[in-house]
């Protein structure tokens, strides 16, 4: 299955195979910081308001594509709300990963993670810390980065298909 | 001179966010200013628990020449309500001509303050868009067990490189100068930080009624 999360409410580019997509549909309420997705209901997160799954989903997930407009370098906030509410898949343990300290994977499953930023005035900077966000999370998720595309306007996505 | 203090941690009490500030503040009141405005910096300071500030924030900030936020590191960048604050005050402040000059302070549960390097990035590149000044900051490793490791002397034992760290850079905050990105992780065997988080998640999830096979 492949998930999609985008902050892109109307979103219709068309995905090829089964898929999932994460937009807002409906308010998202931030991550408090808890860790209640990890030490009271391990894979599932405690606020209830239709985006308490996306760890689980990651954890069916072959794919993991993001389409997001790019603020400072990094996802939206919805996109990266959805993110910080998702960490429950991976586990709370820690394992030492190219010399780093990173978290322990929950699932088996290996995700192909892909970016694609949009917006119009991204510069330079930005694009690099993209790049390196995108790089840190495939680290953090033991995942693989597929592609990490950047575009000048929502506009321009048009024709992409996932 | 008046310096924000600004905690973006979700937490209402108690984060690690708000210990360094706590930590900050204390070096700040401490630092010799005689070079400067030969009187202690006034400081302001506010919280952006959740994704909105009010515009009576957004004045009371404009008349600090020093910002600093402290957050904490979610999924390799700020939180998703800090970006929400930081998209909403680029959208109030208007105009560039800003000459605050910002500092980041991000703290992590991994051992490495580097990993919180991409997080400070943002900020830096926030302040190219908003017209602020960059001042650097500080990735902080280790932040999970900041709230065990209060002691009288914060100088010694395992919150020394970060006490070093704040005070170099409160140093040069008074004096709205920059520095560069520093990345410090607390003074304690990364095998035992491990080993005593692995340990507390554990502990909490027992205490939450789970079993320990389930977590």
């Amino acid at each position: 299955m492949k998930l999609i999360i985008t902050d892109i409410t109307d979103f219709h580019l068309p995905v090829e195979g089964p898929h999932k997509i994460i937009s807002p549909q409906s308010d998202i309420r931030h991550c408090i910081g808890c860790f209640g997705c990890w030490i009271k209901t391990p894979g599932t997160c405690v606020i209830h308001d239709g985006y308490e799954n996306t760890g689980a989903d990651m954890g069916r997930c072959t794919e993991l594509i993001l389409v997001s407009r790019c603020c400072y370098g990094s996802v939206s906030p919805f996109v990266k709300t959805v993110q910080d509410r998702a960490i429950s898949y991976i586990h709370p343990d820690f394992v030492i990963r190219k010399g780093e300290m990173h978290h322990k994977r929950r699932y088996r499953n290996v995700i192909s993670l892909s970016a694609h930023f949009y917006g119009e005035d991204i510069t330079e900077a930005e694009k690099k810390t993209a790049r390196s966000i995108v790089e840190a999370n495939a680290d953090n998720y033991d995942a693989q980065v597929k592609e990490i595309h950047f575009y000048s306007s929502v506009n321009e996505l048009e024709g992409l298909a996932l | 001179m008046k310096i924000a203090l600004l905690n973006g941690s979700p937490k209402h009490r108690n984060s690690s966010s708000e210990i360094l500030l706590t930590d900050l503040k204390r070096c700040l009141l401490e630092t010799d200013t005689a070079e400067t405005a030969r009187r202690k910096p006034e400081i302001l300071e506010a919280a952006f628990h959740d994704d909105r500030i009010a515009e009576e924030t957004v004045s009371q900030l404009l008349t600090a020449d020093v910002w600093v936020f402290s957050c904490p590191l979610y999924v390799d960048g700020l939180p998703g309500h800090l970006l929400s604050v930081l998209l909403q005050l680029e959208k109030n402040i208007g105009e560039s001509g800003h000459t605050q000059v910002i500092y980041g302070i991000v703290n992590c549960g991994f051992y490495e303050g580097i990993q919180a390097k991409t997080a400070l990035e943002i900020l830096e590149n926030w302040c190219a868009k908003t017209g602020f000044v960059w001042g650097g900051g500080i990735g902080v490793g280790g932040g999970g067990g900041l709230a065990m490791m209060a002691g009288p002397k914060p100088e010694k034992g395992p919150k020394a490189p970060i006490e070093k760290a704040l005070r170099a850079m409160s140093g040069k905050m008074v004096r709205q100068e920059t520095l560069e990105n520093q990345y410090v992780s607390v003074a304690f065997p990364r095998f035992l930080y491990k080993m005593a988080a692995q340990m507390g998640w554990r502990q909490l999830f027992k205490k939450n009624g789970g079993r320990i096979r389930d977590l």
